[in-house]
């Protein structure tokens, strides 16, 4: 039996090592305190109160490496966001982002991580481009819907073994959803030189173009209606966790699995389903990406989103609003990372521009959930004053 | 019992002088008043019991020794010097070598390697320390194999480990939480022997547990807790008896709500026969046991923690699976269903651990109150939020509990408020029976009086009540028949209108009774 007294995440978390105890004697010493008390509000604030700092320290990097942070900065935003053709190129970025975001979130409302969404999105594209290529005669939209569904089905597939070890062996996803991305990867590198080669590709490594009609429809500038898609799917998913029983379970075995169990929730099932849909929707992010931008399948297809999509469900706390709007500073971060390039700037300088930027969001999101108290180590009178 | 002065219990070649002195210790947590006041006097070459009923103080005192928590008030002394930790590992130079409940060791990493972790000389020869560590092993009796992963050992091995690392940081004040918890009893026995030669080197031992026989075999001085406070400090085991530390333990009578005195005469309502279950490691934790309760009648359970009282209350809920016996709950036989059905049969069920199990500490005042009920709100397959939250507003207005908004997360409800909102949502379904798991524990007078009148309103009612209890004076003062617990087993069935507090604390060491 254990004193059922809070957990010692409770207590002060130490900000720095502590292992000559004599050297804080007589110092007033800052420690950090989880607070309970967050509201989504304030975790925008913060979350734009990050960004601005990453951007002032990246504004020092830039003067370091000689180039101007205004220059720089207003080509970021002016690339990005400044126009309707720069608006679209950041959503063509944040389409794949948001939809395996999702797929992430999914899962870690259940307090589950699918490490593998990149894996899951070269699957499901892989089962798109399969059914392309044998039912490439259907007219257009017939054959982008179950090219999409496809997809899905991929996801599902690669999903199905992690999923169903971890409900019923207690086997970590974390592992075999990461693993699986390799192998899904160098399947598609095996059709590309093998059974899907492009017989006209003279001796380049190239799978078969896809058919014509297999194309997703555009939307404005460079973006195509795969914006519409994930946005459809955010709200409803939305809407299923907030509004329906299911979604109900999938909370409370997510939050407190101990009450669940209590209140008759099958914990196994709450898990699978959990998995197998975020495998799902990972997969159909993959055969989106495919008709949105692709003219082929090829193994660098997935690009990063899916791992990306992790960044952006932690950053937006598993909730499908937060996804939405993380994605589209996402897109908008790496359209101007981009741009800037061409300003002088060097590319390695632009990707730890980005990569502050994120950090910067990051710790802002997470510095929101503790509160700094000053200690003076008096033991007894610890004097505390809130910041 | 030998008698005060006896060799057998006097301290060993310690000078006896102070070791640890922990002076007027206060430790709060959000919502919860962990320790006030409470005082630890440690000697060298002794054995110390720290006691104390569940929730009583004692892991977070310890704790606040170790180094884990900052203590809000209070001094800590060691070897007569003021000491602040700021970190266990302030601690462990201090020499407090803490043996926590859960071990702490790197299962693919060898015995010595465990041990050494984080402290080997800075130019390794495996071969010398090898030797080092089995002889630090063969000194202590703890037997060892260094060179054996992690892994591959049994928990008794396990905990001999993280005795070992103690040892080699050159702990001289070890501290071990409830360490034969986990053991089996030849292993506790072989436990008992070496902290007693580790005392018999001038090494102090502090030793919580709540078995008592255990403390009066091995420990020297005791001293007890009882919510967050230090209530007694004997210097000498010798001359107390089990029922003695059980009401150090337990403490005085307070006002008390009494139940009528009608005899309670409807049907059998819940009737168990036999019923055996396993602890959640795996041994034997309910032999047996037989209880039936009548419509209308209170039927408590006593028993020091860890007798099976948590074991029996998840056995009856349906969330721990018997491996014997049958269990009837108003006439239909609900054996080996699960925890809903039984729920639809009539049970209402206030759990033990109320944050966590019978309520989900992030989600909602609403989310929390529907647990029951969501599967009725819905329409189609969305929930009717509506409904869900005029349910909640009656049951709020209903059972007194105080929140702010309905969809503020229910963790920062107070422990009184968490109760009743809990204790209100198991009862309006009707149940036929209740079955509250130390109902009571942690709350203070006003909640407790409000959590005791509705158990004794649902007895007026024709409720089945089961009323599992770590308060003497709760159980018998609202019982009508009482029951006690000890080692899994009904070790007593007493009548709360004739029984003593002395012959329940008996029966509750495992004494036996009428």
């Amino acid at each position: 039996m254990t004193d059922p007294m809070p957990e010692p995440t409770h207590a002060p978390l130490h900000t720095v090592s502590r292992g000559r105890a004599r050297w804080h004697r007589g110092l007033i010493r800052p420690v950090l305190q989880r607070r309970s008390d967050v509201v989504p509000a304030a975790q925008a604030i913060a979350f734009v109160i990050g960004i601005a700092v990453a951007l002032v320290a990246g504004a020092l990097l830039l003067l370091a490496a000689g180039n101007d942070p205004a220059q720089v900065y207003g080509r970021m935003l002016d690339s990005s966001l400044g126009g309707i053709n720069s608006i679209s190129r950041t959503l063509l970025r944040a389409t794949p982002l948001a939809l395996a975001g999702l797929a992430v979130a999914v899962a870690g409302s259940m307090g589950l991580w699918n490490i593998g969404a990149e894996g899951q999105m070269m699957a499901g594209a892989t089962v798109a481009a399969g059914l392309a290529m044998t039912a490439g005669d259907l007219p257009g939209p017939v054959l982008i819907v179950l090219m999409i569904g496809a997809g899905a089905v991929g996801g599902v597939v690669l999903m199905a073994g992690p999923a169903l070890a971890r409900a019923y062996l207690g086997v970590s996803e974390i592992i075999t959803t990461l693993m699986l991305v390799e192998v899904s990867i160098r399947v598609v590198e095996w059709l590309e030189t093998g059974p899907w080669k492009d017989p006209e590709s003279q001796g380049f490594a190239l799978i078969e173009p896809l058919p014509d009609q297999a194309s997703l429809p555009g939307l404005f500038g460079r973006a195509h209606i795969g914006v519409l898609i994930a946005i459809a799917l955010l709200a409803a998913f939305w809407l299923a966790v907030s509004r329906t029983a299911w979604g109900y379970e999938l909370r409370m075995a997510g939050s407190s699995p101990a009450t669940a169990r209590y209140a008759g929730i099958s914990l196994q099932r709450k898990v699978l389903t959990a998995l197998v849909l975020s495998g799902a929707l990972a997969g159909l992010a993959g055969a989106v990406e495919l008709t949105g931008t692709a003219t082929r399948l090829d193994p660098g297809l997935s690009n990063g989103y899916g791992f990306a999509g992790i960044i952006v469900a932690a950053l937006a706390l598993m909730r499908p609003s937060g996804v939405a709007a993380v994605a589209f500073v996402f897109g908008a971060v790496q359209v101007g990372g981009q741009s800037i390039q061409t300003l002088g700037v060097t590319s390695s300088i632009a990707t730890i521009l980005q990569a502050m930027i994120l950090i910067g969001a990051l710790v802002a999101a997470v510095l929101l959930n503790y509160r700094v108290r000053w200690v003076r180590p008096v033991g007894h009178d610890a004097e505390a004053t809130g910041v | 019992m030998p008698e005060p002065g006896d060799p057998a219990v006097s301290p060993g070649s310690g000078d006896g002088s102070v070791v640890v002195d922990l002076r007027g210790i206060r430790k709060e947590f959000p919502g919860a008043v962990a320790c006030d006041g409470a005082n630890l006097t440690v000697r060298a070459g002794t054995i110390h019991a720290l006691l104390g009923e569940n929730g009583a103080g004692k892991t977070s005192l310890v704790n606040v020794l170790g180094g884990v928590y900052l203590p809000d008030a209070g001094e800590i002394w060691v070897h007569g010097e003021q000491r602040q930790f700021h970190s266990p590992a302030d601690a462990i130079a201090a020499g407090i070598g803490m043996v926590h409940q859960e071990f702490r060791l790197v299962p693919s990493l060898t015995v010595f390697e465990n041990v050494v972790l984080g402290s080997a000389p800075r130019y390794l020869d495996m071969g010398q320390i090898v030797e080092r560590v089995a002889h630090l092993a063969a000194t202590y009796s703890l037997q060892t194999d260094p060179s054996r992963p992690v892994w591959q050992l049994s928990v008794g091995e396990r905990q001999r480990v993280e005795i070992l690392k103690a040892l080699w940081r050159d702990a001289d004040v070890m501290v071990l939480d409830e360490p034969t918890a986990v053991l089996t009893p030849a292993e506790a026995a072989d436990l008992g022997l070496t902290l007693r030669s580790m005392a018999d080197r001038g090494r102090s031992v502090i030793y919580i547990s709540h078995k008592l026989d255990e403390v009066l075999a091995v420990c020297d001085e005791a001293t007890v807790l009882r919510n967050g406070v230090t209530v007694a400090q004997p210097r000498s085991l010798a001359g107390i008896d089990r029922s003695d530390l059980a009401e150090m333990m337990v403490g005085e009578a307070a006002a008390q709500i009494q139940r009528p005195t009608d005899q309670p005469s409807g049907d059998i309502v819940l009737d168990l026969e036999g019923i055996s279950a396993m602890s959640d490691r795996g041994l034997p934790a309910l032999h047996s046991v037989d209880i039936d309760i009548r419509a209308g009648e209170i039927v408590g359970v006593a028993g020091v923690s860890g007798n099976g009282q948590r074991e029996l209350a998840e056995a009856i809920a349906g969330l721990r699976p018997t491996t014997a016996g049958a269990m009837r709950l108003a006439g239909t036989d609900v054996t080996g269903t699960s925890p809903r059905a039984r729920s639809r049969a009539g049970l209402a069920y206030v759990p033990e651990d109320r944050l966590g199990v019978g309520l989900a500490p992030t989600m909602s005042v609403v989310d929390n109150a529907v647990v029951r009920s969501y599967r009725s709100m819905r329409r189609r397959m969305m929930l009717d939020l509506r409904r869900c939250e005029d349910f909640c507003r009656r049951l709020i207005e209903r059972f007194g509990v105080q929140v702010g908004r309905v969809h503020d997360s229910v963790g920062v409800l107070s422990g009184g408020n968490l109760q009743r909102l809990l204790l209100g949502r198991e009862l309006t379904g009707e149940p036929k029976v209740l079955l509250a798991a130390q109902p009571t524990r942690g709350l203070d007078v006003v909640g407790i009086a409000a959590i005791q009148e509705q158990i004794v309103a649902q007895r007026a009612a024709g409720v089945g009540v089961l009323l599992i209890s770590e308060d003497l004076d709760e159980l018998l003062a609202l019982s009508d028949r009482l029951v006690v617990m000890y080692e899994g087993r009904i070790a007593a069935r007493l009548d709360p209108r004739t029984t003593t507090r002395a012959e329940v604390g008996a029966a509750m060491a495992g004494g036996g009774g009428t």
